[in-house]
């Protein structure tokens, strides 16, 4: 197992009130090949949940393992942070260096990969997110708001992390440009074979790339299965305050309108086309 | 990473209630009157109000002693040089003392142990002093090779000026933190345009330092915020804050004050269109949404502080 939590709680330290931001959490995450998306309200404690997967916050209460390493306070952190490799919010803010391929590198050399390592390792990652390597020599901030976030990914990317967090890795950009990192973040899962755990409140990017979902509640963990199996369940939805895939309630007006009965399995397009033509 | 900013503590005492205009005008002519009184009696009388201030204003006594604390090696270090080298009045106290390579290494010996034990405790003041008492007692050994002797005297002057400098700088801090303690950051904003009010006619543009006060104080907490992603993100790109050489540490902090920068500049140009948006021009006159009023007790705090400085002149306290 790459990531296991047992009966893990954590309060923050700064509020005086005696709150739980996540508590008596146990989840098991493999090191390969598995596609998770975190959802929930605002506050339900998705954030802090990943955040202790980099070992960027250490548990109050319970054990976590991340590959052999204890996340524990006072033991060494680093080298999960390059084993787990972790894209905040609009990661383009974490630019600074005075060219692409340097703020790439950056992480590497952290980590002591040597520089002309780390300088092939920018070009091939380039690659990856699917820029111009002539972009290298540019600076950061002359670029777009879309190729600024490709460059922080790769620069994550870099560091040749076998787990792969992204905290609303789409938010703020137009549906093309949302749909391109989903398809990057996919191809990265499909070719590299990398575990990508992703923060997110888009139902449909749930039911259409994750194989596996959990649902944080007031900072438990109430909900770990397959999106087929949430979307499915509505009473279960109702009570997560979630909503479904845009899909599933286009053909629920459509069945009302022809007057049958609406299926409850359909979560995405190509569910729909096929119960359409099967129907039909 | 937790900071306080402002520290105002929410209650309901009349020092709470006074006008923030009241306070503010009060402050100034009571630390204007620290720098006119002459004699020790009348600073210590002028230190008991502020304590009586401090505790009708139902702020916990441990927030006064907060805020000295800073000073306390200032103000120990006036203490000592006041004694040490203050000779009016009667001579109170001599000594002679020696200087060799024992006090030297005495010294140093007591400055190595200082730095090591004081991330040890919490009683780190107390320690200064213990160090304090220690080096003159060091001073009093008569070595084998002493190189010099001195006397150390201590004179009525010196123990009088000390308590008189230690007794305004008190007031001081006291006086202020009790105005930050009790007034909201928005209200003292307010109160200090008001205030600032006539030097407009000097072309002082008082509402645009009012606005830019008030921005800055809303925007410390949001910027803090800033940083703290912008440090959990480098973190996991491998930088750790905690510790590095000198080279390293200069590119974490380069780390951070790039996008913090960025950010900000951001954050401006955004806050600029959103007030223009609403109809923010700077320098036209603008209507104000909390109006002061002036109550009984502000009237009397007025009368006694005004009153106070022409008081203390003319019977030459």
């Amino acid at each position: 197992m790459a990531i296991t939590f047992q009966q893990v709680g954590y309060q923050y330290p700064q509020l005086s009130h005696q709150k739980w931001a996540i508590t008596e959490i146990d989840l098991l995450i493999e090191p390969t090949k598995e596609f998770v998306t975190v959802v929930g309200h605002t506050g339900s404690g998705k954030s802090t949940l990943v955040q202790h997967m980099n070992a960027l916050l250490t548990p109050t209460k319970g054990r976590l393992k991340v590959f052999e390493y204890d996340v524990a306070k006072g033991k060494p952190l680093s080298p999960i942070r390059k084993k787990v490799g972790m894209v905040f919010q609009f990661p383009e803010y974490q630019l600074f260096e005075e060219t692409v391929e340097r703020d790439i590198m950056f992480g590497p050399l952290n980590f002591g990969v040597s520089k002309e390592k780390a300088k092939a390792k920018a070009a091939e990652v380039m690659q990856i997110v699917g820029l111009d390597k002539s972009l290298l020599g540019r600076s950061p901030f002359s670029l777009s708001g879309g190729q600024m976030r490709r460059v922080a990914i790769a620069g994550i990317l870099a560091m040749e992390p076998d787990i792969l967090i992204l905290d609303e890795p789409t938010v703020g950009l137009d549906p093309a440009g949302q749909e391109e990192m989903m398809k990057l973040f996919l191809s990265l899962h499909e070719e590299y074979h990398k575990t990508l755990i992703i923060v997110t409140h888009d139902m449909n990017v749930v039911a259409q790339y994750a194989k596996r979902v959990l649902v944080m509640k007031e900072g438990r963990l109430v909900f770990d299965g397959s999106p087929q199996s949430l979307f499915e369940d509505y009473n279960r939805l109702t009570e997560f305050q979630l909503g479904r895939p845009d899909i599933s309630y286009v053909i629920d007006s459509l069945c009302q309108l022809l007057g049958v009965e609406a299926p409850s399995h359909i979560v995405t397009l190509e569910d729909a086309v096929n119960y359409l033509m099967e129907s039909n | 990473m937790q900071v306080v900013i402002g520290q105002y503590i929410p209650s309901n005492s009349w020092v709470h209630r006074l006008d923030p205009r009241t306070k503010l005008i009060g402050l100034l002519l009571l630390i204007i009157s620290t720098f006119l009184i002459k004699e020790l009696l009348t600073m210590l009388g002028l230190l008991l109000v502020v304590l009586v201030f401090f505790a009708s204003s139902k702020i916990p006594l441990s927030r006064f002693f907060r805020g000295i604390a800073p000073l306390l090696f200032l103000l120990t270090f006036t203490v000592v040089f006041q004694l040490l080298l203050n000779r009016q009045g009667t001579l109170l106290y001599e000594t002679t003392s020696y200087f060799g390579w024992l006090q030297l290494l005495g010294v140093v010996l007591i400055i190595i142990g200082y730095q090591l034990i004081k991330r040890m405790t919490r009683f780190r003041f107390f320690l200064f002093m213990l160090s304090l008492v220690a080096i003159f007692y060091v001073f009093q050994i008569e070595g084998p090779s002493s190189w010099t002797t001195f006397t150390i005297q201590v004179f009525e002057g010196g123990i009088t000026f000390a308590l008189f400098l230690v007794t305004r700088i008190v007031i001081l801090i006291s006086l202020s933190s009790l105005l930050t303690l009790t007034t909201k950051p928005t209200d003292l904003n307010n109160g200090l345009e008001e205030v600032m009010k006539p030097f407009k006619k000097l072309r002082v543009p008082t509402n645009e330092i009012a606005m830019m006060i008030a921005i800055a104080l809303r925007f410390i907490p949001t910027l803090l915020d800033e940083a703290n992603k912008i440090m959990k993100a480098q973190s996991s790109r491998g930088v750790d804050f905690t510790e590095g050489t000198l080279r390293q540490k200069v590119t974490q902090i380069i780390s951070l004050l790039i996008p913090m920068f960025i950010i900000s500049f951001k954050r401006a140009d955004d806050l600029a269109n959103a007030m223009e948006a609403r109809g923010y021009a700077p320098g036209r006159e603008r209507s104000k949404y909390v109006k002061f009023k002036l109550h009984v007790a502000d009237y009397i705090v007025l009368f006694f502080t005004i009153a106070w400085i022409p008081g203390v002149i003319t019977l030459g306290l």
